[in-house]
């Protein structure tokens, strides 16, 4: 079978946006060790806030972009605050559930505030230029190109700082960081920042691929977890190469099964995987 | 519409939601299971029922071939006990996995069976709505038939009677030696397995007994309102089912009732209010954010619900 470029490039596409979204999940569980299912709402409703800027208020779609990601970067550390922080000693199903509430309030909140049906970021139109055969937008480079800065920001962040450093130590032994002086509140905080930012970030570049509903985050999820699995659970580089695989293999599927199931070969990649590596691709036996 | 035969509907829907509760009850309240493919049973007992009772349309229309004429009675049967197996089947692949894991694979898998009743048209009629569903004795009961009460009351009776079994053959499982093992694996795996129970077969058990309740409900559903269609079974039915199963108090059947009751009530409570009030377009999603808040304050201030045992809070929190 011969890879048709277009569908790997689409694949690499749709894989970054999955791969910055699965990375913001996976570190706020490696320091939280909880599910958060309004996660896909952070992101959604990033997207709405960027576009309300953009097409409401009318300032430029840069503008409105940062403006996104940080709403969420701050709303996440706000919904902390308000929420999960009273939970903190709670079991991470507790959490889980928590966080069920949470994403009804975000989901209604934003249908309430800018409608149930779609919107669509003001893009200028123009022609897709097409490169060795392969068609693709102004968009979608942009969508390449940040996601890979902002990985390479993510690695530098967990290699280099003291903070980043910390984190790694809390996601892989909690008891002993906090014995040897980590503060896990301050790093609780520092991950929400981060996780919310990227939750904006990914919920803008799926706006961007496609458009803004109220559920898009929600829908998303599923190769989200998909490639957080994938990755196993809480591992950073996991779920970066969980995501991108998940997101190839789905576009590159619709040259041989139906396109309306191409969100079920993560599923299906999650399965099998699950039944084989029950710790991720990269992950250790340890859980 | 008067009052009575809003209140009357609202009831049937309580009454569908009731036993769902009742099933997701088996699998978190009484064995600690973290399902989160409930809609997916639901879905999976609605299509079977409808599938088996309603010959496929005829024209230009007609997407579905498959289709048959048997009596309601046999398809709820049918559709009880194909949701219960596609709950084994979920199980197996993902019961022995941790919490949180579970947690994310079966609401996946309920999606993609939601995907498949979307796509296959030839089985479901997929992304349209599946019509003409028949009510059961609809014949006899009216006015002036020879059941002489509106069909709703009939509904009503029939789903609530319904409940009421359910009610009582699972609080007396929750009580008898299998029920008391399923105790057990909720609070610790190992102690069961000290004992030689074969923790996975129970587990299955209870999956699949949860899952056909759900089942039986998606039938009554799809034979109480004529047509369904793929979106009634979004994974948002399945966290209402959690929220209503948490609110009401984990591990209590009759807790699982009040509420889904409860979360019925606060969704349909729009239908009572005039329509000229403030925000009156908004209503719709401003008690979903409600039925949220009041789960979250739910979990906070009162853990064990309204009418859970606070002892069975231990469960699942064995790291």
């Amino acid at each position: 079978m011969v890879l048709d470029p277009q569908l790997v490039w689409n694949g690499l596409v749709v894989g970054s946006i999955i791969a910055v979204s699965a990375l913001g999940l996976t570190l706020i569980f490696g320091i939280l060790n909880f599910i958060n299912i309004a996660y896909g709402d952070y992101m959604a409703a990033g997207a709405y806030v960027a576009w309300a800027v953009n097409a409401q208020v009318g300032l430029p779609l840069g503008v409105a972009i940062v403006a996104g990601i940080l709403t969420m970067s701050v709303g996440a550390v706000v919904l902390d605050k308000l929420v999960f922080q009273h939970f903190r000693t709670r079991s991470p199903i507790t959490l889980l559930i928590v966080s069920i509430g949470l994403a009804f309030i975000i989901r209604n909140f934003i249908r309430a505030i800018w409608g149930p049906s779609g919107h669509f970021y003001d893009l200028p139109m123009e022609a897709n230029p097409s490169f060795l055969g392969v068609r693709f937008s102004v968009e979608q480079v942009a969508i390449m190109v940040v996601s890979l800065l902002l990985l390479l920001g993510v690695y530098a962040l967990l290699r280099r700082t003291r903070i980043g450093i910390a984190m790694r130590a809390a996601s892989d032994d909690r008891m002993l960081s906090r014995i040897r002086g980590v503060d896990t509140e301050k790093l609780v905080l520092y991950v929400w920042l981060i996780g919310g930012a990227i939750a904006g970030l990914g919920g803008i570049m799926l706006g961007l691929d496609a458009q803004l509903r109220p559920n898009m985050g929600f829908t998303a999820l599923i190769p989200i977890f998909a490639a957080v699995i994938l990755g196993g659970i809480g591992d950073p580089k996991g779920a970066v190469a969980g995501g991108y695989t998940i997101g190839v293999a789905q576009e590159v599927s619709v040259a041989v099964i139906p396109s309306e199931y191409k969100f079920g070969v993560g599923l299906v990649a999650l399965i099998v995987g699950l039944l084989t590596r029950p710790d991720g691709l990269f992950g250790e036996a340890t859980r | 519409m008067a009052l009575v035969d809003l209140l009357l509907v609202v009831g049937i829907i309580a009454g569908v939601y009731s036993l769902l509760a009742i099933g997701m009850n088996m699998h978190w309240g009484d064995t600690g299971l973290l399902n989160f493919a409930h809609a997916a049973f639901f879905a999976v007992g609605a299509y079977t029922s409808a599938i088996l009772t309603t010959p496929p349309a005829t024209g230009d229309l007609a997407t579905r071939v498959v289709g048959f004429d048997f009596p309601i009675l046999v398809g709820l049967l049918a559709g009880t006990a194909l949701a219960g197996l596609v709950g084994v089947l979920i199980a197996i692949t993902s019961v022995r996995l941790e919490g949180d894991y579970l947690a994310m694979v079966t609401l996946s898998s309920a999606e993609l069976i939601r995907l498949m009743i979307h796509n296959e048209a030839w089985l479901t009629t997929g992304a349209q709505t599946l019509k003409n569903i028949p009510r059961p004795l609809s014949g006899m009961v009216s006015p002036g038939g020879t059941i002489p009460v509106s069909y709703d009351v009939f509904y009503f009776v029939l789903v609530w009677a319904i409940v009421g079994v359910c009610y009582l053959l699972f609080t007396r499982l929750s009580h008898s030696p299998f029920g008391r093992v399923l105790h057990a694996i909720r609070e610790n795996d190992d102690v069961p397995l000290a004992l030689g129970k074969n923790i996975t077969t129970f587990k299955l058990k209870s999956f699949g007994i949860g899952a056909a309740i759900a089942g039986l409900a998606g039938g009554l559903w799809a034979h109480y309102v004529y047509a369904i269609s793929s979106i009634m079974f979004l994974p948002s039915i399945t966290f209402l089912i959690w929220a209503a199963v948490i609110i009401g108090g984990a591990g209590s059947y009759a807790g699982a009732i009040v509420g889904a009751s409860v979360i019925v009530f606060l969704r349909q409570i729009t239908r009572f209010i005039p329509g000229d009030v403030p925000f009156g377009d908004q209503l719709a999603y401003i008690r979903l954010m409600v039925v949220g808040a009041v789960l979250i304050l739910v979990l906070y201030y009162r853990p064990e619900g309204l009418l859970g045992d606070a002892e069975r809070l231990q469960a699942g929190t064995s790291e």
